[in-house]
């Protein structure tokens, strides 16, 4: 345990230390420049639209992700036929591989891809609009693609939640004339809250640690329109050689990892101690 | 109990001092001196790390390495263009990375400046090899380009141009087309493939670097040798000549040229597979192209993109670049010493790595097969591709603008993108991406990318 910890700490330490240098990672003499990469990090407007569609995409991810996530959890703890299958397909994009399905992906949102076969199909014939060159739209696309994958965890974190909500709570509440809506708003959705806690957690550190999605399907561009602080530290430590820029882009994550960590647990915690 | 706790608390300590001093070591990036003699000359086995050529041209290499040198085994392992920097760094900085590793001159992929450190002086063996004036005997500029603080660190091996398009001469031949010559002419040959159906011009702009090509090329319709100026320092970015090589840019776009959405597009695969497929009858691509006129080439292609052993195998040929600017500025070949094999100073098999890397640039034998696997022009002079021994798939239209290609090349003295840093190249695709998107306009993108000039000074 201490062998681990202290492995794992002495990279966090050397990362620290690297973000002290100008250093091509290669070169027998990197150069200590203090915290001028620090310095320069908040004059790169790149650095600020990674945080801008960190934000974004933690905001939309986790917004439809927790509706669809609870949909189906709800859906599937009622009886439904075949309820084994649908949870099956549900889960089956969490064990899919990015690299094998940003292909598909690429291909589906082409000009001439899929998704606009389907518009042509009930809409204008001449529709060929490319949806990965254009900025907005590039985000959307890579946003969706991280909700189909990640839904099923979250479905499969609700479904257990439910699991432990005791069924004559819910059986006393119908009797006493609540209906489906006022039994989610009430027993339900406090009954997960804890989980609910735990995915924006998870879905917070995922965002700001976001690379796999936007560097397979978009590679961070149009003109950075998807560029997340992942995409940017390998971009520059690897493309561009500045390994001690990117060390300091690497410990700004850490932090904002941890900051984002305590302050959802500590407002988790509030919330929970105010209901007591 | 407590005494145990102690030893078991200071044995961990220990441990972990133990763990970090290695990693200190691992990580201490400085390439240790040789430990070892390098062994034997001709026999062992080396493995060769590079981004280039393919795999089946490079199995080609290895095979006829082979009938010289039978007993050093070789082992090829490619890695894309986008990795090849990241992963080669670690394994450099480790006692286990590559024998060979191939660098370049210049740019992102392997910059021969970054990965100097990690390599063996060549200069003693490639004099022993070919003789004192061996520079006489190789490309202009290539031991230069490979040459950093005194010691050659990479045998150059090939050398790469670019500045023309390629075209799907059976789609063009179908609509009785020729190859457009000028901005109007290119416009309506558009017309004509859009209205059948087709792309026309499809460019990779999503981040590849490939389009800093096509402005390059822009550029020189537009002011020969102004692109080449700016790399260097000589002119600024925000010359009225690069501006007017922004707009013409941008024209391509808004006339119906380049195809839909090129910001989102990457060059490989999306580009390429369109192309080799025929679905798009026109690419900007380098000499490096000409392997996928060849049969076994391009059948290797058509194969990796998925389609059908049945697809026909299309007839593509290099042609000028159009005069898009109408000032009657010839089309021009730019090219780099593209790349160099090097040795790694930690390798115990040192001596049949570099046995390897002098056979593959420093030998007619081993040059002879880099010409003729037609991926890129070999270095040694006096060596060109055995054109009756490649297998072209239509050797009567494709032998004599392929023969060509290669000639304007190999005489080539305009750099491509040697005198370009990595962080120069990516200031020119952010340039291209903020222009076709929109966001900047022509003379606010020249005044971006010399801001990055102003910032990162050209060091020759």
């Amino acid at each position: 345990m201490v062998v681990s910890v202290g492995v794992l700490y002495y990279c966090i330490g050397y990362t620290g230390y690297i973000s002290t240098l100008s250093w091509d990672g290669a070169s027998p003499q990197p150069i200590p420049i203090g915290t001028q990469n620090y310095t320069r990090l908040f004059e790169d407007p790149v650095f600020w639209k990674s945080i801008a569609h960190t934000g974004i995409f933690f905001v939309v991810t986790f917004a439809v992700q927790v509706g669809l996530g609870m949909f189906f959890a709800i859906l599937l703890h009622s009886k439904v036929q075949l309820g084994v299958l649908y949870k099956v397909l549900i889960f089956i994009p969490v064990v899919l591989a990015p690299a094998t399905m940003a292909p598909v992906f690429r291909q589906i949102y082409a000009p001439e891809g899929q998704l606009n076969q389907l518009i042509q199909a009930f809409g204008p014939r001449d529709f060929d609009y490319a949806w990965l060159a254009d900025q907005n739209t590039a985000l959307m696309v890579v946003m969706s693609v991280a909700i189909w994958q990640s839904t099923g965890v979250v479905f499969v974190l609700y479904y257990a939640a439910m699991s432990q909500i005791e069924p004559d709570v819910m059986e006393a509440a119908r009797l006493d004339g609540a209906g489906n809506l006022r039994i989610i708003r009430s027993i339900i959705w406090p009954g997960v809250r804890g989980t609910t806690l735990a995915i924006a957690i998870l879905t917070a550190i995922g965002s700001l640690k976001t690379f796999d999605w936007p560097f397979l399907v978009t590679q961070g561009g149009p003109a950075y329109g998807t560029e997340f602080l992942g995409t940017q530290i390998y971009r520059v430590s690897v493309a561009l050689s500045q390994v001690g820029y990117g060390a300091a882009l690497s410990i700004v994550l850490l932090v904002l990892a941890l900051s984002v960590a305590i302050v959802l647990n500590i407002a988790g915690k509030d919330k929970e101690a105010s209901r007591v | 109990m407590f005494q145990a706790k102690r030893r078991l608390i200071r044995s961990a300590l220990v441990t972990t001092g133990f763990l970090a001093a290695g990693a200190l070591a691992l990580s201490g990036c400085s390439a240790s001196a040789p430990s070892n003699d390098g062994g034997s000359a001709t026999e062992g086995t080396i493995q060769w790390w590079s981004w280039t050529p393919d795999n089946d041209l490079a199995q080609r290499e290895i095979a006829e390495f082979n009938k010289e040198f039978p007993n050093i085994k070789v082992t090829f392992k490619k890695v894309p263009n986008a990795d090849y920097t990241g992963v080669l760094r670690p394994a450099l900085a480790s006692n286990d990375g590559p024998d060979v590793f191939t660098v370049a001159a210049s740019g992102a992929v392997g910059p021969v400046n970054v990965f100097a450190p990690y390599a063996q002086d060549l200069t003693p063996a490639i004099a022993e090899k070919l003789g004192s004036d061996w520079k006489s005997q190789i490309a202009p500029t290539m031991a230069d380009a490979f040459t950093v603080q005194g010691k050659l660190a990479g045998l150059p091996w090939a050398k790469q141009g670019a500045g023309k398009m390629w075209i799907n001469k059976d789609l063009f031949d179908k609509y009785g087309l020729s190859a457009p010559t000028t901005l109007q002419e290119w416009v309506k040959v558009c017309e004509t493939f859009r209205a059948n159906g087709h792309g026309c011009f499809k460019e990779g702009v999503g981040g590849s670097g490939f389009d800093v090509d096509t402005l390059h090329s822009i550029a020189n319709s537009v002011e020969p040798g102004v692109f080449t100026a700016a790399a260097r320092g000589e002119k600024k970015w925000t010359d009225p000549a690069m501006v007017k090589a922004w707009e013409i840019f941008k024209q391509l776009s808004e006339n119906g040229i380049l195809d839909e959405g090129a910001v989102g597009v990457q060059q490989y695969p999306d580009v390429n597979n369109a192309f080799l497929t025929g679905k798009v009858p026109m690419v900007q691509m380098g000499y490096w192209y000409s392997q996928y006129a060849t049969v076994n080439s391009l059948t290797a292609a058509l194969s990796g993109a998925g389609v059908p052993a049945e697809t026909p195998k299309i007839t593509i040929v290099p042609v000028p670049f159009p005069d898009v600017a109408g000032k009657g500025n010839p089309s021009t070949v730019f090219s780099d010493p593209d790349a160099a094999q090097a040795v790694n100073t930690k390798s115990k098999s040192r001596s049949a790595a570099t046995t390897f890397a002098l056979w593959l640039g420093g030998s007619k034998a081993g040059q002879q097969v880099v010409a003729n696997n037609v991926d890129s022009i070999p270095t040694l002079k006096g060596v060109e591709a055995a054109w009756d021994s490649v297998q072209l798939v239509n050797p009567e239209v494709q032998t004599p603008l392929l023969r060509e290609f290669a000639k304007e090349t190999a005489e080539s003295t305009e750099p491509r993108q040697q005198s370009l840093a990595a962080v120069h190249i990516q200031a020119v695709i952010d340039a291209n991406q903020a222009l076709l998107t929109g966001q900047r306009s022509p003379s606010q993108v020249a005044e971006d990318v010399q801001s990055v000039a102003d910032a990162n000074p050209v060091s020759k």
